[in-house]
């Protein structure tokens, strides 16, 4: 299988007033076409940081975050948001739709920002809705639907551009048991039609239903 | 609900700051149309005054007549002599108070009805006199009636009066709300007065190809003991005395710009700070920043041009309004209007408002946009 993005011996300071804190220090990760790794940790461990890190959403203080051969250090902030819109979807604890849209919408954001024509962005934002099971629900706004349903919208959108990789920072943080076993068979669902995913959790079940698991402790990966 | 009052906000803001852009040139435009209306290019008046601003006279009107007349490019003179008079009605079946009204008499040439309109009868010949209408009504005259006039001044009628038939009654267009002036001939007001070869001033008319600046300076050159100006040399001597109209039009409709534009920038900044989220999360996904900061200084844009097209339909409403309550101002003609609805007052307003709207509401999109991504996802993820 192929690479999709490598974090080799990364570390990552923030200056938090006059502190500066290390979040991640000497973290290594692969990840490869068709995974579905699952990053666990207790909180403040480092988890989010290295998600934002494969991401692009962010830069290593130091070491090299690859993807798809690029390195992302050397990237301006405009091309790894080209990156980002082009190759990553992101997933988020609080789902973060735009309010006043509807899920059909807030699905073809990403697709509007990437400039699809209109007519294909529609078509494309209600097939992979419906690929969610949120067919019903296209008009919808967000606070018309469940929290399950929003985190779907949410999946939806992160899938619209048809990404490499699928980045999901505690998914299932806001939802309850049967809502999160749901996501979870979503999650795996996807994975085996070949979606890439990583996912960042506390949620044992979830990371028991990946393929492939990493904790980070302290900043560090241990496998 | 804070959208909506916003919107209100915004809309009174740009209503009084249209109602100032209307306030702040609509005098002169207003008075500088009347003074056109008239025909007349020049006016020739006492020297350091203008016409109708005191009672003083030009003496030996009967020479600088002639001179005047010299004058290459000079078409039609008209003299004006303006005095207070006296007016009572005179018994006789037309009945009346017999109340005796100080007003404003108005001598002119036969013919020249320039400074009036006549609602009813005719203009006045020798030994007649026209009345203004709301004058007629207070007095409850009309043309046949006869009234005695005399000269007033502050201390009461003195010298002749004179018996003369109301030949008709009339609108004159610089009437103030106070003075409702009679017109007679200027000849019979002059012998009333006891000052017969004296003109408060002159209107004239010059040629059909005549330059009226060079016919200003060629009268100028034969008179110099008056004052000659042109319609445009009057309306920046009133321009100077209306500055302070234009000052306070200036500050007020300043200030309410810059109050449309913190509404618009505080509602902005609460709702960009209540979604930093949802920004920080559109901004994670790829979208570009140039984008986010483009879409929330639209939110900004809309709202200033529905608050900004309420509030120009409200200045129309506001601007008359306000118009009754000013055209009752002594001193002024009351056909001199305040408030002059142009449309490019009303655009100037709208633009303004929409464009500092924009731009107060592109602060806070910049500033919220060009925080670090990740610090606000660790913010607004828990």
């Amino acid at each position: 299988m192929s690479i999709i993005v490598t974090a080799r011996d990364v570390t990552r300071d923030y200056q938090r007033g006059r502190t500066r804190v290390r979040a991640l220090r000497g973290a290594t990760v692969e990840v490869r076409r068709g995974d579905f790794l699952a990053v666990t940790g207790p909180s403040g461990s480092g988890k989010s940081t290295l998600l934002h890190l494969l991401g692009g959403v962010d830069v290593a203080t130091s070491g090299e975050v690859s993807f798809l051969g690029e390195d992302l250090g050397r990237l301006s902030v405009e091309a790894r948001a080209a990156l980002r819109l082009r190759e990553v979807g992101l997933v988020f604890q609080r789902f973060h739709l735009l309010p006043m849209l509807t899920a059909i919408e807030n699905v073809e954001l990403p697709l509007a920002a990437a400039r699809v024509p209109r007519r294909e962005r529609r078509d494309r934002a209600a097939a992979v809705l419906e690929r969610v099971g949120l067919a019903d629900r296209l008009r919808h706004r967000p606070s018309q639907l469940s929290g399950g349903q929003c985190q779907r919208v949410a999946i939806a959108r992160a899938l619209a551009n048809d990404p490499a990789l699928v980045l999901a920072d505690e998914p299932t943080g806001e939802l309850d048991r049967a809502t999160s076993r749901r996501v979870l068979t979503l999650f795996q669902e996807l994975n085996a039609s070949g979606t890439t995913l990583v996912v960042a959790t506390h949620d044992l079940e979830l990371a028991a239903g990946a393929t492939r698991r990493i904790e980070v402790v302290d900043g560090s990966t241990r496998p | 609900m804070r959208t909506v009052l916003t919107v209100a906000g915004v809309a009174v803001s740009t209503a009084m700051l249209a109602d100032m852009l209307m306030l702040g040139g609509g005098i002169q435009q207003s008075f500088g149309e009347l003074l056109e209306s008239r025909g007349y290019e020049l006016r020739v008046s006492p020297k350091g005054t203008l016409p109708f601003d005191t009672e003083a006279t030009i003496p030996g009107w009967g020479t600088l007549r002639d001179s005047v007349e010299g004058v290459v490019g000079v078409g039609r003179v008209a003299p004006v002599l303006a005095m207070s008079v006296s007016a009572e009605l005179e018994g006789g079946e037309a009945g009346g108070s017999g109340d005796v009204t100080r007003t404003l008499g108005l001598g002119l040439d036969a013919g020249n009805r320039s400074l009036y309109e006549v609602v009813e009868g005719d203009g006045p010949g020798v030994g007649e006199v026209l009345v203004d209408a709301r004058l007629a009504e207070a007095l409850e005259v009309g043309p046949g009636s006869r009234m005695r006039l005399g000269i007033a001044s502050e201390f009461g009628t003195w010298g002749r009066s004179a018996s003369v038939r109301v030949s008709g009654t009339g609108d004159f267009v610089f009437a103030t709300a106070r003075d409702m002036p009679v017109a007679m001939p200027l000849a019979d007001l002059q012998a009333l007065s006891g000052k017969e070869d004296e003109v408060s001033f002159a209107m004239i008319r010059v040629g059909a190809d005549a330059d009226p600046e060079a016919v200003r300076a060629g009268i100028a050159g034969v008179a110099d003991r008056v004052e000659v100006v042109t319609l445009a040399g009057i309306s920046d001597k009133l321009d100077e005395r209306l500055s302070y109209f234009r000052q306070v039009a200036v500050i007020l409709g300043s200030v309410s710009l810059f109050v449309a534009a913190l509404l618009i920038g505080t509602i902005t900044a609460v709702s960009v700070s209540e979604r930093l989220g949802v920004i920080a999360a559109v901004r994670a996904i790829g979208v570009a920043r140039r984008r986010v900061v483009g879409d929330l200084a639209a939110e900004s844009v809309v709202l200033a041009t529905v608050g900004g097209g309420i509030g120009i339909g409200l200045a129309v409403v506001v601007a008359g309004y306000l118009e009754t309550i000013l055209a009752g101002l002594p001193g002024l003609p009351v056909a001199v209007r305040f408030f002059v609805l142009r449309p490019e007052s009303l655009a100037t307003a709208y633009g303004l408002v929409i464009v500092s709207g924009g731009v107060a509401g592109l602060v806070p999109a910049m500033r919220a946009t060009g925080r670090e991504v990740t610090e606000l996802l660790h913010r607004e993820e828990p």
